[in-house]
Formats: C-alpha cells, structure tokens, sequence
C-alpha cells in the first residue's frame, strides 16, 4: 500500500523530471510547485477533512506539540519529502497513518467514496473530494494558503507560526536548518535557488527547472508553450491541383464557328447605304467648320447670376491709357505746333527717348490726314505693356511742395546782421589766408601768400602796419592776443610763430609798452634758467628767440620756432597761453605754448587722427582739438578726456565755441555746416548744405546771436543763431544772409573770416587777394 | 533657442516665382504660358527686393506671384495645350517618317472624325472669371476695343488669318449698333492717330481710338502671335458683353447679318436688328437702316419709333422712377429736364448744380438728311451722325451700300458734308446756289440751294460742345478753327487755348509782352539807335533768363546783371552829358517808364522770393530737399511747357495783328 503511493508519487514525479533528484535530496523542496501539492491534496483531502473536524474538537491549546508530531514522521513509507513538507493540514493528515491505505485500495477500486466509521461506531460514507484536475474553475481548491493578507511576514517574526491557514490552523514558521546548514545553504547554491522567501509558508522559494523556463520564456515574449509551432508548413489544398478531365464532355456546338446571318444582313444594308451615299460616315469638313463657328459664336448671357465680389487686394488693374491731348488734334491750336529747332531736335533724338512718339501736325482739312504709321506698333507696345509690364502701386504726392518748407522768421526781424560789403582792402599780394580783427575792434590784421602781415585801420580801409615775416612761406594764421590790456598779434609763417607789437600813430604809446613787456617777460623767464630741462639729444618742441633786428624794429618781437608748419593758432581768453596745430606734425602736431614763460608743451603724446584746429573753451578749463572726423574735448586741470563730438562729417575744416560755452559750430570740407549742443549729445543738433562747395571757416559772434561760415565758393553765409537761456529749449537757427563779393580764384573763395568783437560786422579773407568788411 | 531657418523657404522667397521656373512648374512651353498669362490676366510683379526673391546669382527679371501660378495650375486650358502638343508630336513624328497622308490624317483628326484634329477650347469660364460683374468687363474694355478695331480695319496676312479679321469686323460693327441705338456715345476726337471715340455704358466711360482707313504700315517687329492672343480673348469677351449689351436693350443677338450687303461694303447696314419682345409678324427692324431705300415701310417706321420709345422710356423709368407721372408726354418732358436744387432754407451752402446737358444726344442730327460727298470718310461720319440721332444719311453709290439716297440732288438732303478743295473761279459764288447755271465749270463744286455745306470737323466739334455750331465757320474753303480734344480735363493754372491770353498769363509776363511791344513800337519809330538796340538785347536777354524758372545760379547772374545794367545806365547819363544830347533821346515814354519800373519790382520781389526759398529749403532734412527738389522740377516743367505756349501764342497773335494791319 504503501509501495503503491509511492508509486503513485512516482508517477506524479516524473512528469517533472528534472525535480526528481532535487526531491530526493529533499530538504530544499520548492514549496511553491503547486502541482504536487494539488495531487498530493487530492491524495489525501478525505483525511484533511476529518483531520480538519479532529482538530476543531481538539483545542488550540496543543497547537506546540501538534508541531511538534509533524516533525516526526510516523510514516515509515513516506519518504523524506513527505517528511518536509510544513504544509501544516497535510502533514495532519499524513500523521493519521491508518486511513490512507483504505483510501487507495477505493480508488484503485473505481469507487469515489469510503467507508468509514463515525464517532457513534456506524458505518459513513465519505465521498472523495472531486478532482477538478485540469479545467476546474475552483480557485478555493487550491492549498490552503497563507489568510494573513497583504501585511509583510515580518510581522510575524517574534512567532512561531507564520500565519493562519484558511481554518484558522496556525501555520508554523518551517524549522530553520541549523548554522552549518545555512553555511552549507551559502556555499552550495542549490538548483532552482532565486534567494526569495514564500509568503505564504516561510520557506525559502525555490523554482524548478521547467518554471525557471516558463519564466524566462515570458520574459522573453516567446510563446510559452514550448511544443507551439507557430510558423506551420502551409499546405496548399486546391491551387496546385491540376484537373484533368473537363466538367463536361459535350462537343462544341457548330454555331459557334458560323458567322451570324442576320448580322451580316445589318451590316450589308448599313454597307449599302453608305455606297448609296444615304449615311455620310462623317461630317464634309466645310459643314463641321460652319458648325463650329456657330459653336464658337453661341453666345449667352455669361453674366446672368453674376454677384460683385471684393476685388483682389494684390490685383492692380492695368491702367488706362492717358486721354488724347491738344496737341494730337489734326487740327490743333497753332501754338502747339513745334519750330523748326524743336522739330530738329525732335528727329535728333533717339525714337525711345523722344518725349512725345509724335510731332504735332496741322492739317488744314481731313482729307489730307494720312496714316499713322504706328498704330499697330503701339497697340503691340500696349500688348507687351499689358502681359509683360509688372505693376506696382504707386502712390503719388499730391500736395503743394512749398508745405515741406519750414516756416522761419523773416531775417528783418532778426536784424542786426551784416549786409552790404562796406570796405575792400586791397594790398596784398596773392591770397589772403588768415584775418583777424582785434579785441577793441579798431584795426584788422591779416595775413597771406606774399608772407606779411599787415594791419588795417577797420573802417576806412588804410593798411597802418605791415611786417614781411618770411620770404618764401605764405602766412597761415593771424590771431590778436584777446586781451584788451595789450596790442599783441600773433602771426604763423611756415614753421615760425611770431608775436609782435604792431605800434602804429594811432595805437596808445601806453598800451605799446604795456605789449612789448608782456613779450619781453618771457626772455627774463628764460634766462632765469626755470626752463624745465630737457633730456641730452632730444629736441626741444619749440626754439623762442629773437627774430633779428630787423623785424625786431619794425615790432616783430619774437620767433617760436616749431617743428612743422603752423597752420592754426588759438589764443586762451587770458592771453598767456595760446595753442598752434601743424597737421602735418604728427606727435607734436598740438603744442600749447606759455607766453610767460617762453615754455612750449606738447600735450598729446599720440592722437587719434590727423589734428585739424583746436581751441579753448571761453569760459571753463576745456581744450577742444578736431582731428579728422572727431573734436575731442579735454579737462586741462583733470587731464582727461570729457567727451568726443562726432559730427559725422568726413573732414573737419574748423569749428567754433559758442561764447556761452554749450554750443558748437563744426564746418567740413564735406559742403556741411553742423551745430553740435554739447549737453544734448555727440551727434550734430542740426546739419545745414547751403554751400556748394567746402567751408572754410565757421565763426561765432563774442556778443550777438550770429554766427557766419566762410566757403569755397566765394559766399559767405550769416545765420542767426540764438542760445536760450532755458535749458530745455533748443536753440533757433535762421539763416539769414548770404554774402558774395569774393572772386573764386583755383576753386578758393573765402579762406577766413572774423567777427568784430561788439558790433554785427564781419571781415572776411579771400582767395583774390582782397580782405572785405561786411555791415 | 529657435531653430535656424534656411534661407529661402519663408517670406518673399515664396511668394514670387521666376518665369522661369513658373514654365517649369506647369509643364508647358514658354508660348503657351504667355498665352495662358495673357488671357488669365496673370502679369509679373516687381518685389520690392529682388535679391531676396532670387536664389540663384544670376539676376532674374520677370517675377510672378507663386500664388498667381498656382492658380493656373488648375486652369482646364493647360489641358488642351497639352493635347495640341501631343498632336503636333505624332504630326511631326509622321511627317519625319516621310508618311505624309499620316500626318494630314493626324491633323484631320481622322481617329475622330467628327471632330478636327485639334482640341478644341472656349475662353467663356476665363472671361467670367476674370470679369466677376459685367460693370468689371465694360471697365476694361478700352484695350479690347482699340485693339478689335485695329484689327478689323487690317489686311489679312498668314498671321492674322482673314476669318479673324471678318469676326473683329462683324463685333466691332454690333458694338457699334448697340452705341446707336442706345445713343450712348459722348465725344470723339479726329487726331492724328486715328478717331477717339468715348461712349458711357453704364455710368462707364470708354475710350477707344479707330485708326483711320487707310493699309495700316507695319513697322518695326510686331509679333502677332501675340497680339493674335489678345484678339482672341477680346473677341470673347466683346461677343458676351454685345450678346448683354443687345439683350438689355430689348434686342436680338446676334443681329441677322446680310452676307450680300456686306460684301458691298454696306458695313453698318448689313446688319438687321430684331427686338425680342415682339415675336408677332414683321419682326425684323432695321434700326439703324432707317432711311430705307425710297418707300419708308410706314408699319416697320411705326414698330421701330415704338422700340425706339419704349427704350426711351425704359430709361427715364430707370432714372427718375418717383417723379409724378402726369401724362406721358410730360412725364418725359420732366424726366429729361435736370433738377435743380435750390435752397428751402436760408443758411444751407449753395452747391455746384449738376451740369445740364444742353441738348439730348440722340435730338442733335435727328431732323436732318446729310449727303456724304465722295471724298469724305464715310464709315466715322455714318456712326457718329447716326449715334446722335440722324436717321437719313446719303452718299455716294462709290462708298458703299446702305446710304439713303445716292443721288446728291435728293431735294430732302438738308446737309452736306464736303471736304474738297474750293476752285477760286467758284468762291466768288460760294453761299448763293443760283449761279450755277455754268454746269460744266461748276460740276466739281457744284453747289445746291437750300443745303448746308460743311466740312467735317463740324459734326464733330458739334458733337463734343452738344451743340450746332454755326456752319459758316466750317464753310468749304474756309480755314477751320482748332479741333480741340475733348478729353482734356481743364486743371487750375493749366494752360487753355480756348481762354485768351490775358486771362491765364502771370503779371511778369504781361509786363514783358507790354514792353517788348512798346520796343517795337519805338524801333518802328527809330530804329537808328545803336544804344537803344544793345538795350534791347539786354531786356530780352534778361526776359529769356526769367523764362527759365526760378534757378539760382542764374538769378544770381540776372541781380549781377542787374546791378551792372544800372551802372551801364549811369554811365550812359554821364556820356550822353558830356556829349551834350538829353537822356531823354533815348525815348522812354513815361508809360514805358513805369511799366519797366513795375518789372523791376517783381524781379525784386522774385528775387526774393528765391532767397527766402533757398534759406528755408537748406533747413529741410536730405530726404525732404530732395522731395522738394523732384516737385519743383516736374511742376517747373510743366509751367516751363505752358509758358512756352503762352509765349508762342502771343507771337502768333501779334503776327496775325501785324497781318491784319497791313491788309488794312
């Protein structure tokens, strides 16, 4: 009997192959491999039953030692596996020895149930429990399983059991292998070992070899199932069978191949109405083309439903020819008619650049009206026009052009300015290059190409004092010292500066010997020996020293002699200091020279740009120098860099300082006249083009609001130019004169002018050799 | 951060098209997109930056919008322009293979007999398409008349197949029936590139030149393959807006054509109008041939005067639908008249009132029977009479059929219209018919008592000033006075020849002719002066620099010269001291005086005037000076062109003065 379930347990094995050695080894049975706890179940449910009532009469009390009794197996037959198995009911079971014989011997006998005695002694049937083997839907059928739910095991730790099984029987906590074997367990790892633990019974979950397959088969998305083909051999049923033998045998019938007798006599008859010319098989072509025309002239009415539709706003309709004027009448009023020179000069012009594609003619009657010989010629031009022209919208101005103009005041409100030429000087050889009228506003001194400098009573013209500084180099600045307490004049011939004294009858013998002490302070400076020494072997920037007796005697007192030529000399409002320009000088082109102190400095080691002119501002520590495009403005007692002035011009000829201190004038030999306001920005205010060709010179009045620029071609121009006291309002800017009188002699006009310091006059320098006073 | 776009996938560069390319994505030949562009109305645009449209470095020219072809991309045309090229493919493939009779069997279309070879199209769904309304069409239809007219008056070449020419003919004659019977023709203008022709259709004016019949020269390369396109599409177009036309006024279309009387150059008159209205007996009215023969079909006259009413009626219905209808006649008589609106109220602003029309367009030639002479145009002058209501037009059998009358001593002619040379032996009796006893002297200038004899250019000045002018101004013979275009808008400060001088010249100039003609008075008087001459140049001079315009450089040169004159002057004086002759010899009146001392102050107020412009002008920004600048020109030019007519006017006038004198 016992054998027999062996075997029977045998048979269950082998369906698991592989698993049978690892259940011979036993002690590390997969808990979890449902199958063999289902047969084994349904081996022995009967006896769970009964265990099952057997254990409910007895109490709770003996849960220790019922543990106990699994542990020890009563049954010799039962193999080690059976021993091990912790499943708490089954075990029950199995320790009730004598019933499972029986129970084999019913089902080898084909019966389903069993003959037991009850309690009372009387007979009972105990029917086996239903295998539901395969297709059962009974999930309770399974083992009785763990009922703690979803709380971890670890609950349960400090317990001996792990939990309850569906009868409220503990299940015990499977006896944990001693130390050895857990060290054993650690070095050995088993077949089927995955480390985890069974909820359900506490034992460690081992897989079998089959599972570990099925799993790794799902992981890997392959069928499950491993004797599934999935790509069968197709086999084909009907497509590849020949058949043979026809469907029917019947012969073909003899009317099939005999030609139709009544289509034959439809076909004649169509034959013959056609060689009877009673059927045209088409259309004559004349008939097909009237046919056609009439199609083409069908005509209807194509707008009949029409609804306005919004114009396309990207079509511009072609637009229309212009209207025939006077002047194409074959009768026109004679006026129209051209002269012979119009008419030659019509015919000389190239047919595509005439004006008008026709003269006007007159004919004095209809008949005699000819051809016009281009007719077709300009409906093809107006065809081209049409299909070939691109069209572009254009919209036309139609306003009156004088409403651009700006509206300024009318220059007799804005009088005084200087109008009429009052006086002419004539004298001088050549051009006259510089001007200058001095800080009282008695005399004119002026400079030019014969190389003097000669000094002009202003208003009645008479040269009082001239001086021939130099021989060969022409005079290129003239500027009076600014102070009124001394008559001192400043002259530049070719690299020399001179500084004299032009005492004439009518200056004060005071005011003479006031000048030439002021001039001659300076040599005691120096033979004082304060000169700041220079370096052995480097060139001092500037030699002063006497001229000669010579000049000495006519007033020329001293000569500074710089490196290159001087072309512009700017005086500080003291009068001690002044500044040249040589543009051409390239470090030393700005020298700044201390009247004294017979000292001469250069304050730019290295400058951006050609230095074109330079100047002091008229009220603050401030030095401007106007290279070619730029006017930098430097802090004297910071010495640094305020601010650069970009007029945008190309070259800057010269510029000027509003006596206010705010306001610039910058004039280029771009044809430009700009107005800088210095607080304002480093862009010009306002950009003026009345000149045709370059200015010269740009000035500004010491006292009244004028200013005046001098050009290239023989004009000067007087604006009103008037500073607010008011911050926030911008100056006004008016031109009101323009000035002509200078000759343009090789494109040079006027070459400096200067502004009498209290009166609205002005003189000018120009090119022919003539300096005028303007008022 | 965005991702970077390519160039040339976004903005203009997708929106225009080279033609090129354009040829390339329809698939046709370069012919065949100019004929879809001309009769799609597709035309090339100019990008505002064309290098942004190109991609390639080669600068392209024609640009269209992308959006325009990918219109024609559905157009059935491109259909039919591949079916003829295939066509044209299997004619030349035959004809390369030598087989002629194949190629000829192609072109018949012998696979389909009843048709020809050659797809055929219709251009009615482009016409719709591009006119949406009719008002659309009748607006665009300057070119297509000019152009239907131009081509009917040419001579048929391989170019312009004779069939086309026959089918311009016969539309452009419908067209002109509809303007007679509508009377919705309103100027003309004999000029010397043909007759301009404005009709109102509609409240549109149309404007259309007729090139005069002569062989139209054709000079320079015309490519009539074009043009032969637009006629195509213009024959469309003017054959559905006659059918609208004809059908609106209550007539058939198209008119019954007389094959006969064309072909004996009936032109007008070969054609039959019937009304739709009245389907009864005698439904045939030749409208336009109202003079028929000799026998005036008294029923046909009375149907026609009927339509002819009811028209009439029709319109002023339209017009004037509130006005009170008291009796028919009046109604009429009211709706012709113009409102006139006047204030109620005091205070309201008084308006232009509409023009009144003096007389109605279809009365101006209604009572009279004109005869044609030989050597007149016949063809202008039968539209244009019959367009303003004459009914009764005779000429000679030499002009063609369909005249009224072609014998010239017809008692009921009223008019006659001549344009031949006067025989001086004839002109002593030209006005008086009586003495033309001496038949065989006179016959060339035969003249009939009762009649009017004019020129042509009368019907025509009549017709543009509504009004009959006085016949003896265009007598035969006479010197005609200008014909002037009608179309001419009249601007303020435009020169107008039909204003007198005085009214339209500057003050400047009225000063100078004054003193250019008291100049001529005095050289008349003395012209032994050699002072006085110089004097002269220099006033003449100095008049032809103010001619100029106002630039500077020369009002420079003229205040220079002015100065100069003066001390010239003084110098003169001091001279004429010493030599002991009186300043007075030069003879200035004190009229002459004050008149140059008025020229010296406008010189001095122009003078000026510039300066001031010049100082304002330096203060405008770049853009605006030069803004100015292009204004000052085109208006210069122009004032420079009327002054140069004023002046031309003024020397002719002074001639025909001088002229007048010497004959006194």
């Amino acid at each position: 009997m016992g054998s027999k379930l062996l075997e029977k347990k045998r048979k269950v094995r082998v369906e698991e192959l592989e698993s049978e050695d690892e259940l011979a080894e036993g002690a590390f049975d997969g808990v979890l491999s449902q199958s063999d706890d289902d047969e084994f179940d349904n081996v022995n449910s009967d006896e769970e039953n009964e265990n099952d009532e057997h254990e409910d009469a007895s109490e709770d009390e003996d849960d220790d030692d019922a543990l106990l009794s699994d542990d020890i197996p009563s049954d010799v037959d039962h193999d080690d596996v059976m021993s091990k198995l912790v499943k708490g009911t089954e075990d029950v079971e199995i320790t009730e020895p004598g019933v499972d014989p029986k129970r084999n011997d019913d089902d080898d006998d084909g019966r389903n149930y069993r003959v037991e005695k009850d309690a009372n002694g009387n007979e009972r049937y105990v029917y086996d429990e239903i295998d539901p083997v395969y297709d059962s839907d009974d999930s309770d059928a399974q083992e009785p399983a763990n009922t703690i739910g979803n709380i971890p095991l670890s609950f349960y730790d400090s317990y001996p059991h792990i939990g309850y099984d569906i009868n409220g029987k503990k299940i015990m906590r499977p006896a944990a292998g001693d130390a050895l074997q857990s060290l054993l367990d650690s070095i050995e790892v088993p077949k089927g070992w995955t480390g985890l633990t069974d909820i359900n019974t506490g034992n460690p979950l081992n897989l079998s070899e089959e599972e570990m397959e099925l799993v790794r088969r799902v992981q890997q998305g392959l069928i499950t199932d491993d004797l599934h083909d999935p790509y069968p051999e197709t086999v084909e049923y009907f497509t590849s069978i020949e058949e043979k033998m026809p469907l029917s045998s019947a012969p073909e019938p003899k009317r099939r191949f005999l030609p139709s007798k009544n289509e034959a006599k439809q076909v004649m008859k169509l034959v013959r109405a056609i060689r009877e010319g009673r059927i045209l098989p088409y259309k004559p072509p004349e008939e097909r083309e009237k046919e056609d025309e009439e199609k083409d002239d069908a005509h209807f009415d194509l707008w009949q439903n029409e609804e306005p539709a919004l114009a396309n706003p990207m079509h511009i309709p072609a637009p229309k020819l212009a209207p025939p004027g006077y002047d194409l009448s074959y009768n026109p009023p004679e006026e129209y008619l051209p002269t012979q020179e119009e008419r030659d000069e019509w015919e000389k012009l190239d047919p595509e650049e005439r004006p008008k594609e026709y003269l006007p003619q007159k004919y004095n009657a209809l008949r005699r009206v000819p051809a016009y010989d281009h007719t077709v010629k300009e409906r093809f031009e107006r065809s081209m026009d049409l299909y070939l022209a691109p069209r572009i919208r254009k919209n036309r101005l139609n306003i009156d052009p004088n409403s651009l103009l700006p509206k300024l005041p009318s220059p007799s409100e804005l009088r005084p300015f200087p109008t009429v030429a009052q006086t002419i000087f004539r004298g001088h050889e050549g051009r006259v290059r510089s001007v200058a009228i001095d800080p009282m506003g008695i005399s004119v001194a002026s400079g030019g190409d014969d190389g003097t400098v000669r000094v002009w009573e202003l208003l009645t013209g008479r040269q009082v004092w001239s001086a021939k500084l130099s021989s060969d180099e022409p005079v290129n600045a003239v500027r009076w010292r600014p102070v009124k307490d001394s008559f001192i004049l400043s002259a530049a011939a070719g690299e020399d500066i001179f500084l004299m004294v032009p005492s004439h009858a009518s200056a004060a013998p005071a005011l003479d010997k006031a000048s030439r002490d002021i001039l001659a302070a300076g040599f005691g400076y120096a033979t004082n020996g304060s000169q700041p020494t220079l370096p052995v072997g480097k060139e001092p920037p500037a030699k002063w020293a006497r001229p000669g007796t010579k000049l000495e005697d006519e007033g020329v007192l001293v000569r500074i002699t710089v490196r290159k030529t001087v072309k512009v000399i700017s005086w500080h409002r003291r009068g001690d200091h002044f500044a040249t320009v040589s543009p051409s000088g390239q470090r030393s082109s700005v020298a700044i020279h201390t009247l004294s102190k017979h000292l001469t400095q250069i304050p730019f080691r290295k400058l951006s740009g050609l230095a074109q002119t330079a100047a002091f501002h008229p009220l603050r520590p401030l030095f401007f120098v106007a290279t070619q495009r730029t006017i930098r403005c430097y802090d004297l007692q910071k010495l640094e860099l305020v601010k650069v002035v970009q007029p945008g011009a190309k070259w800057i000829s010269s510029f000027d300082i509003h006596p206010g201190g705010d306001n610039l004038i910058v004039g280029s030999y771009d044809k430009r006249l700009l107005w800088h306001d210095l607080d304002l920005s480093n862009r010009p205010y306002k950009t003026m083009r009345f000149h045709g060709e370059a200015i010269r010179t740009v000035r500004f009045h010491k006292s009244l609001p004028l200013f005046a620029d001098a050009s290239d071609d023989g004009s000067l121009q007087i604006f009103h130019g008037k500073v607010p006291n008011d911050q926030l309002e911008n100056p006004t800017i008016v031109p009101v004169k323009v000035l002509k009188g200078h000759k343009v002699m090789s494109k040079l006009g006027v070459l400096d002018l200067d502004w009498h310091p209290k009166e609205p006059w002005c003189v000018s320098a120009g090119a022919d050799g003539t300096i005028r006073l303007w008022m | 951060m965005a991702r970077i776009k390519k160039k040339g996938t976004t903005g203009n560069a997708k929106n225009y098209i080279t033609r090129t390319q354009a040829v390339k994505k329809l698939q046709i030949s370069l012919p065949d997109f100019r004929k879809l562009c001309i009769w799609k109305g597709i035309y090339p645009r100019e990008p505002r930056n064309k290098r942004k449209v190109t991609k390639s470095i080669t600068a392209s020219t024609t640009f269209y919008y992308t959006k325009d072809i990918q219109y024609l991309l559905h157009e059935p045309l491109l259909q039919k322009f591949r079916d003829q090229k295939t066509l044209e493919k299997k004619i030349s493939k035959a004809l390369g293979r030598g087989d002629v009779t194949d190629a000829a069997r192609w072109e018949r279309g012998a696979a389909r007999p009843e048709k020809t070879g050659k797809p055929r199209y219709t251009l009615q769904h482009v016409v719709r398409e591009r006119y949406p309304t009719f008002i659309d069409a009748l607006r665009d239809l300057d070119d297509c008349l000019s152009m239907l007219f131009l081509f009917a008056n040419l001579p048929s070449t391989s170019a312009v197949p004779a069939k086309m020419i026959a089918r311009c003919e016969r539309l452009t004659l419908e067209f002109q029936h509809y303007l007679i019977v509508s009377h919705s023709l309103r100027k003309s203008f004999l000029s010397i590139k043909g007759i301009y022709y404005q009709a109102n259709i509609q409240g549109e004016d149309i404007l259309w030149l007729v090139p005069y019949k002569f062989n139209q020269r054709i000079v320079g390369d015309v490519d009539f393959r074009i043009m032969g396109t637009f006629v195509e599409f213009y024959m469309t177009l003017l054959g559905f807006v006659n059918y609208r036309l004809f059908t609106s006024i209550g007539l058939k279309y198209p008119p019954k054509f007389d094959q006969l009387k064309d072909e004996q150059g009936a032109e007008l008159g070969a054609f039959l109008l019937e009304g739709v209205n009245i389907a009864t007996d005698g439904d045939v009215k030749a409208i336009t041939n109202e003079a028929p023969e000799h026998g005036v079909d008294p029923k046909v006259q009375a149907e026609v005067n009927k339509i002819v009413q009811q028209l009439k009626e029709d319109d002023t219905n339209g017009d004037a639908a509130p006005k009170e209808a008291e009796s028919d006649e009046e109604g009429v008589e009211a709706t012709d008249a113009i409102d006139k609106f006047e204030p109620v109220a005091p205070g309201g602003d008084v308006l232009p009132q509409p023009e009144q029309s003096s007389s109605d367009p279809a009365e101006l030639f209604s009572n009279f029977t004109v005869y044609l002479s030989r050597e007149t145009p016949r063809q202008p002058l039968e539209f244009i009479l019959r367009a303003f209501g004459c009914k009764r037009i005779g000429w000679d059998s030499v002009l063609g059929e369909g005249s009224f009358t072609t014998d010239e001593s017809d008692p009921s002619i009223t008019h006659q219209i001549v344009d031949r040379p006067v025989i001086q032996a004839v002109t002593s009796t030209e006005g008086d018919g009586e003495d033309n006893q001496t038949a065989q002297k006179l016959a060339q200038n035969q003249r009939f008592p009762g009649r009017i004899y004019v020129q042509p250019q009368w019907v025509w000045d009549c017709v543009n000033d509504e009004e009959l002018k006085s016949p003896e101004l265009y007598a035969p013979g006479a010197a005609l006075p200008p014909h002037l275009s009608p179309f001419v808008r009249k601007t303020q400060g435009q020169y107008d020849p039909t204003l007198p001088l005085e009214a339209q010249e500057t003050e400047a100039e009225a000063i100078d002719a004054d003193l250019a003609e008291a100049e001529d008075g005095d050289e008349d008087d003395e012209d032994v002066e050699n002072d006085m001459d110089v004097d002269e140049d220099d006033e003449e001079e100095e008049a032809g620099e103010d001619f100029g315009g106002f630039d500077e450089e020369e009002q420079e040169e003229a205040s220079d010269d002015d100065d100069e004159e003066a001390t010239r002057q003084r110098q003169r004086e001091l001279e004429a001291e010493l030599a002991g002759a009186s300043v007075k010899s030069k003879g200035v009146d004190p009229k002459t005086k004050a008149k140059l001392e008025q020229k010296k102050a406008l010189e001095k107020k122009a003078r000026e005037e510039a300066e001031d412009l010049e100082r304002a002008k330096g203060m405008l920004s770049k853009k605006k000076r030069k803004l100015f600048e292009q204004m000052q020109y085109t208006n210069n030019k122009k004032s420079a062109e009327d002054l140069k007519l004023r002046s031309k006017r003024r020397k002719l006038e002074k001639e025909k003065a001088a002229a007048k004198g010497k004959t006194q």
